[in-house]
């Protein structure tokens, strides 16, 4: 006879699917804070340092609101001056590709340009 | 012994800088900008910088990100929020020029 607890074997080592970090989802948060935060904004350079970390910040909460327990969360947001010249941006990860994912957005106006992008690591 | 514990497991911003470097330096190390190599070039950073931060061999997942940008006058600021382990992740921004380039290189790395 072996004695076995309720909660025995309950600690996931995966996610659920339903509590997977969804990319759609993300991008949803990531575009209406950027939409939000920078419509109508100039590009400033005294105020651009305090504006992209506030948004990174923005971003990071609304992330946390929307759920994905057990995920840890990493936000890169990029803010430059809209001069016609090219940018380009690439982003690699060494990671699981069952459990972790990413999502990005961009916006752009006449005078500045925005990436975000959002990944998800799961925490085992 | 304890030390050596504690950078195995950790997150150390000066070998993963040196290792950045080494990779930024030797795919684009005195080109002048040419937007038909930047993709290539993008690809060689960042692979070249995972391959060697795998090599560590330490328990890390990591995410590398590269900004590469013509340096033409205009501004470009990049930041970060991260929700993490203090005690274990951390992460890590490159910046390189020369005189037509700039690249901006970031390093995230969670601890297993």
């Amino acid at each position: 006879v072996s004695f076995m607890d309720a909660g025995a074997n309950t600690y996931l080592i995966r996610p659920n699917y339903k509590d997977k970090f969804k990319a759609g989802a993300a991008k949803e948060c990531i575009r209406e804070i950027l939409r939000e935060q920078l419509y109508g904004v100039q590009y400033d350079p005294e105020e651009v340092p305090t504006l992209s970390r506030a948004l990174a910040d923005s971003i990071k909460h609304k992330l946390r609101d929307v759920g994905f327990d057990r995920y840890k969360l990493i936000v890169q947001v990029v803010v430059g001056e809209q001069r016609g010249e090219g940018v380009k941006m690439a982003a690699r990860c060494f990671w699981d590709a069952d459990t972790d994912s990413y999502a990005q957005d961009i916006f752009m106006n006449d005078s500045l340009f925005c990436v975000a992008a959002a990944f998800g690591v799961y925490y085992y | 012994d304890l030390n050596y514990f504690h950078s195995q497991t950790t997150f150390v911003v000066d070998e993963i800088t040196t290792v950045i470097k080494e990779a930024v330096e030797s795919t684009i190390g005195n080109s002048s900008y040419q937007h038909s190599k930047i993709n290539q070039w993008m690809s060689g950073i960042v692979e070249s910088s995972l391959s060697q931060l795998t090599k560590l061999g330490k328990p890390f997942k990591y995410i590398v990100t590269c900004i590469i940008l013509q340096k033409n006058g205009a501004g470009l600021h990049t930041a970060s929020s991260c929700f993490w382990d203090n005690s274990t992740d951390g992460s890590c921004t490159v910046r390189w020029e020369n005189k037509t380039i700039y690249c901006i290189v970031s390093v995230f790395g969670l601890a297993i």
